[in-house]
């Protein structure tokens, strides 16, 4: 048979030599067409997407998503750290203004104060203290030019203004060093004040405006704060959603078709043939499911095959021993004519060489039975035939078939079964057959002692053992006995002869009638087979 | 009067030898017939008293045989003893069905076999 080739020159897909299933273009083609997996619907929306492409890409573009995701929250973070930075900035910058314009008006105030102490009490050191105060400001103004670029109109009030002070407080201290204090107070009351109201005005506008923008930052920062940690949490969640909707789909579309392929194996495993695996998948596990449909398409194949053969077989076992069977009637048939005088009285030499043939005519009738009977029961073509049976009847019958051979060899035989047992029911002629051959072995195998049947009701099944006083069985034999033409290989089986097929018919037959059957035996100490089945047996158990 | 008449149904030779030997030794006449469709014609022609038939035969085999005689109502009185193999289970139920008297199996015992006889034709 072909099977291995055909199978895999049908199927030369190799997945990680294929470059396109990255892209979850699996070439379809490769997979053998089947009509059933084509006719497949495949299946809508986000499950259905994910049946397409192969699980490698899936599986690739699942986690690319997620680390789409992980990036952009990321991002979302930078920005919003850079604008929080921005926004420090800008508080920093205008707290720096604030103060610089602070500084203007406290260098107005103690300008203005110099000039009055100079003009109060005019000598050298208030004069030189109020030049120094003037020539200080022009320091503070080039500061607040510098920290406050975007106030130009403003500044230049203030730098024009100032100028103005400056030049009227100059032109009032040189007023005083000259002694003319008189002017200078004049001077002082009529424009200083004045011009050192409205630069404190100016000034305290900047502030005023500093400090609104100031307050308005901190609130814009506030507000960027609160929108970003919104945005963080909805992308947060909408990651959390979209991996649980992703991982649901990936996962749906492995574990349902990993789950039919599951439960077609179970299927196929039980021996049924004609179901295919049908999943919708087209990626990996849809080619392994078209696998699967081809290697049950095989087997099926293969199992009608040998079933074919099996009966075959059973045929050619049938017809064989029947063949065999036609002559050996006719043997077994004149010898008991000849043995019962039909032809005269046979001499003593002859009917000695008569009961001979008829007894080896009989051994060879029972190992063609046996032989048929193996292979009846292995085609499953035995069926038990069940109706009500006593067990002391049925045990009394064995005894009866195999008295002579016991006493021939001068062994007991004894047997034991409770009084008034209640009908049993089963196949009791097969059962017979069982106990037949256990006291067969038993009387051929011991030759010395007695043999004792016995049958004990345990529960709902019945108990029949065989007990001998023959040489007993090793360990090692006793697991192979019950397989057939096994026998144990010593001397002894040897001068005995047999087919060994007896134990192994005895086996399947109690098997049959869901029972089981089993040795105790110790070398040199006898041995006792027993086997249970039930005491009423309503359907066959395989 | 004359012997019981005893027709044997049965294609082997050999088997028939030991049933010529059996019946004449038991004081019985044989007639034979190798297939179905002879011992339709023995059982139509020659009346006899008990019929042995064979399952497996050429031509007809023993239980269509056994169906036609008893479908007959002039032959249906005749008993037929069914000699089956024992290869084949459930041959009995079959040959009862077919609508056999009695039913014997291979390897049959010569002395059991002419009990069986001896009970129908006495």
């Amino acid at each position: 048979m072909e099977l291995t080739g055909d199978s895999s020159e049908g199927f030369d897909v190799n997945l990680e030599a294929d470059p396109t299933s990255f892209l979850g273009q699996h070439p379809l083609t490769a997979v053998p067409s089947r009509a059933s997996r084509d006719a497949a619907p495949v299946k809508e929306g986000l499950v259905g997407f994910a049946l397409r492409p192969s699980l490698r890409t899936k599986l690739i573009a699942a986690f690319l998503v997620i680390e789409m995701l992980l990036v952009s929250v990321g991002v979302i973070g930078l920005l919003s750290l850079r604008e929080a930075d921005q926004r420090a900035n800008q508080v920093v910058a205008l707290q720096h203004k604030i103060e610089a314009y602070r500084q203007v008006q406290h260098d107005t105030l103690r300008q203005l104060h110099g000039v009055s102490a100079a003009l109060a009490l005019p000598n050298e050191t208030t004069l030189a203290g109020a030049l120094r105060q003037i020539n200080q400001f022009g320091y503070d103004l080039d500061r607040v030019a510098f920290v406050a670029k975007d106030e130009v109109a403003l500044l230049d009030q203030v730098r024009k203004e100032y100028a103005r002070f400056t030049a009227v407080a100059s032109h009032a201290i040189d007023l005083i060093r000259n002694g003319r204090a008189a002017e200078a107070k004049q001077s002082e009351l009529a424009e200083l004040g004045p011009l050192a109201d409205k630069l404190e005005r100016l000034t305290n506008q900047l502030v005023n405006r500093a400090e609104a923008d100031m307050v308005a930052g901190i609130d814009a920062s506030r507000q960027t704060y609160a929108r970003s940690q919104m945005l963080v949490a909805a992308v947060a969640l909408a990651s959390f959603v979209l991996t649980l909707v992703l991982g649901h789909a990936i996962s749906r579309s492995v574990i349902d078709p990993v789950r039919i392929l599951h439960d077609g194996l179970n299927r196929i495993a039980a021996g049924d043939f004609t179901q295919r695996i049908e999943v919708p998948n087209r990626d990996e596990l849809g080619e392994l499911a078209a696998h699967v449909n081809s290697t049950c398409e095989e087997l099926e194949q293969l199992y009608r095959s040998l079933e074919e053969a099996s009966r075959h077989k059973s045929q050619f076992l049938a017809n064989m021993s029947h063949e065999l069977r036609t002559p050996l009637n006719a043997i077994l048939g004149f010898s008991e004519l000849l043995l019962d005088g039909i032809y005269g009285d046979p001499p003593e030499k002859m009917r000695s060489a008569v009961v001979r043939i008829q007894r080896n005519g009989k051994h060879l009738l029972g190992l063609i039975n046996d032989v048929l009977d193996l292979s009846k029961i292995e085609a499953g073509q035995l069926r038990l035939s069940l109706a009500d049976y006593s067990v002391e009847e049925m045990v009394n019958g064995v005894y009866t078939s195999v008295e002579s051979l016991a006493a021939e060899k001068k062994l007991g035989l004894r047997i034991a079964v409770p009084p008034r047992l209640p009908p049993a029911r089963g196949d009791e002629r097969r059962l017979a057959q069982a106990l037949f051959n256990l006291v067969g072995n038993a009387i051929k195998f011991t030759d010395a002692g007695e043999v004792r049947i016995e049958v004990e009701a345990e529960g709902d099944s019945y108990k029949f053992s065989v007990r001998d006083t023959g040489p007993g069985i090793d360990e090692a034999d006793q697991a192979k006995i019950f397989q057939e033409f096994q026998q144990v290989d010593n001397s002894i089986t040897k001068v005995k002869g047999g087919a060994g097929l007896g134990l192994a018919i005895a086996k399947r037959i109690v098997e049959m009638h869901g029972g089981r059957i089993w040795i105790e035996s110790r070398l040199g100490q006898g041995a006792e087979f027993s086997f249970m089945v039930p005491a009423r047996l309503e359907r066959q158990a395989t | 009067m004359r012997s019981k008449r005893v027709l044997v149904v049965e294609d082997q030779e050999d088997n028939r030898q030991i049933l010529r030997d059996l019946l004449a030794n038991a004081g019985y006449e044989m007639i034979e017939a190798q297939n179905g469709e002879e011992a339709l014609l023995a059982a139509q022609t020659q009346s006899p008293d008990l019929i042995l038939m064979d399952i497996q035969l050429p031509v007809l085999d023993g239980y269509e045989a056994t169906r036609r005689i008893k479908a007959q109502s002039d032959l249906r009185h005749i008993p037929i003893i069914v000699v089956t193999s024992y290869a084949l289970s459930g041959d009995e139920e079959k040959a009862r069905a077919a609508g056999c008297d009695a039913y014997v199996a291979k390897p049959y015992s010569a002395k059991k076999l002419l009990e069986t006889i001896n009970l129908y034709l006495t």
